[in-house]
């Protein structure tokens, strides 16, 4: 099963193409698991789901054996369960599990997210494809948040500062639980030159160029999905692209057509 | 740093768990920088509350990239009362970002620098 996750610097389009790209797979007719680690998520919008505040519950978690982790899921429950239980369905069939929405100290989320950690983990790895979106910059990536990914897809807007971070999130392949592979997504591209001067900064061919969609840009600014707002539109289209060039990473080409 | 001539001006991580971790009343000024995206606006009015409840001094909302009368109203609702200043949605900024240059040395007349005008104003510097 395809076990991807979106990073990049905030605004460059992590989320929007990561719920794109999870309709689209779910769309072949493949079991979608949505994962978002982002405290402040912005995931929900793009896959068109009406949900905001979805935080798996602080009981799914009880106090750890001595010397062990601080939180374990409850006796009983499974990782299974708890995406059967706790994650939101989403238009095209896709679940989404958060591991909460952040309104004040993050140490309100500890056990939420040791919950999803433990989930994330301990799924099985034939049950569901996994698409994951991580908050912007490095500091979540560089944690090993996305650990559970062997793809990662860098996504990165032609601008500097993008290309920039970028930069410091290809470096993750040296990491001990660095992924099988990083893809690069340049995003909101205006012109031919913009992918080209990407790549060239980055030293990487990208695996998709999305370009800038004017309809799915506003449909974002007014909380809606872009694939709802532009099915068939400019962003669609490349993300559809990308989501063949991932499943054919995985030899999969046939079974998820 | 105690020094009355000076002005600090930070720029926070995204999000708003830099402002929860900053101790109370260590700033004279708060910009939340808000997009006329929901998302961004959801963000932003948490990283409000925060500045509100933790007394981070003056708390000025900037609206950026602001492109039609839409996204105005998007703002003016998620933040009636408020100290804000609007940005305009500008393609001087998009060339800036690309080229790597700051927008002020790029376009010194471009509509988003001068809008900016008036958040130098709103913190009490004279223009």
């Amino acid at each position: 099963m395809i076990r991807v996750a979106f990073v990049g610097k905030g605004g460059a389009g992590k989320s929007t193409i990561a719920g794109t790209f999870a309709r689209l797979l779910a769309r072949r007719g493949q079991p979608v698991l949505a994962l978002d680690s982002d405290p402040m998520p912005g995931l929900p919008y793009s896959l068109g789901v009406g949900v905001d505040d979805h935080p798996i519950p602080d009981d799914v978690v009880v106090a750890g054996p001595e010397g062990g982790p601080r939180w374990v899921l409850r006796p009983g429950l499974d990782a299974a369960a708890i995406v059967d239980q706790y994650a939101a369905i989403c238009p095209d069939g896709v679940r989404y599990l958060q591991f909460g929405n952040l309104w004040g100290h993050v140490v309100r989320l500890q056990q939420a997210q040791h919950a999803w950690s433990q989930v994330v983990e301990e799924l099985d790895r034939d049950s569901w494809h996994l698409v994951g979106d991580l908050p912007g910059g490095t500091r979540q990536a560089m944690f090993g948040w996305a650990r559970y990914a062997d793809t990662v897809c860098v996504v990165v807007e032609p601008t500097v500062k993008s290309t920039h971070t970028a930069r410091r999130l290809l470096s993750l392949s040296g990491a001990r639980w660095g992924p099988a592979r990083l893809v690069l997504v340049v995003n909101k591209v205006r012109n031919g030159s913009d992918a080209a001067r990407v790549s060239e900064r980055l030293g990487l061919e990208a695996a998709a160029v999305v370009p800038h969609d004017g309809t799915a840009g506003r449909a974002d600014r007014r909380g809606a999905a872009p694939l709802d707002a532009a099915p068939d539109g400019a962003l669609a289209q490349a993300v559809d692209a990308l989501v063949d060039r991932v499943v054919s990473l995985y030899g999969l080409g046939e079974e998820v057509a | 740093m105690n020094d009355d001539a000076t002005t600090v001006v930070a720029d926070l991580e995204a999000g708003i768990g830099t402002l929860t971790r900053l101790a109370s009343a260590s700033v004279d000024a708060t910009v939340v920088v808000v997009e006329p995206t929901l998302r961004s606006i959801d963000v932003a009015r948490r990283a409000v509350a925060v500045a509100d409840e933790q007394r981070q001094g003056l708390v000025v909302v900037v609206a950026n990239k602001v492109g039609d009368d839409e996204d105005r109203a998007r703002i003016d609702e998620a933040f009636a009362g408020r100290t804000l200043v609007v940005v305009p949605d500008d393609p001087a900024v998009d060339t800036a970002d690309r080229l790597g240059v700051s927008p002020v040395d790029h376009e010194p007349g471009a509509p988003a620098v001068a809008a900016l005008e008036s958040l130098v104003e709103a913190l009490g510097f004279a223009s």
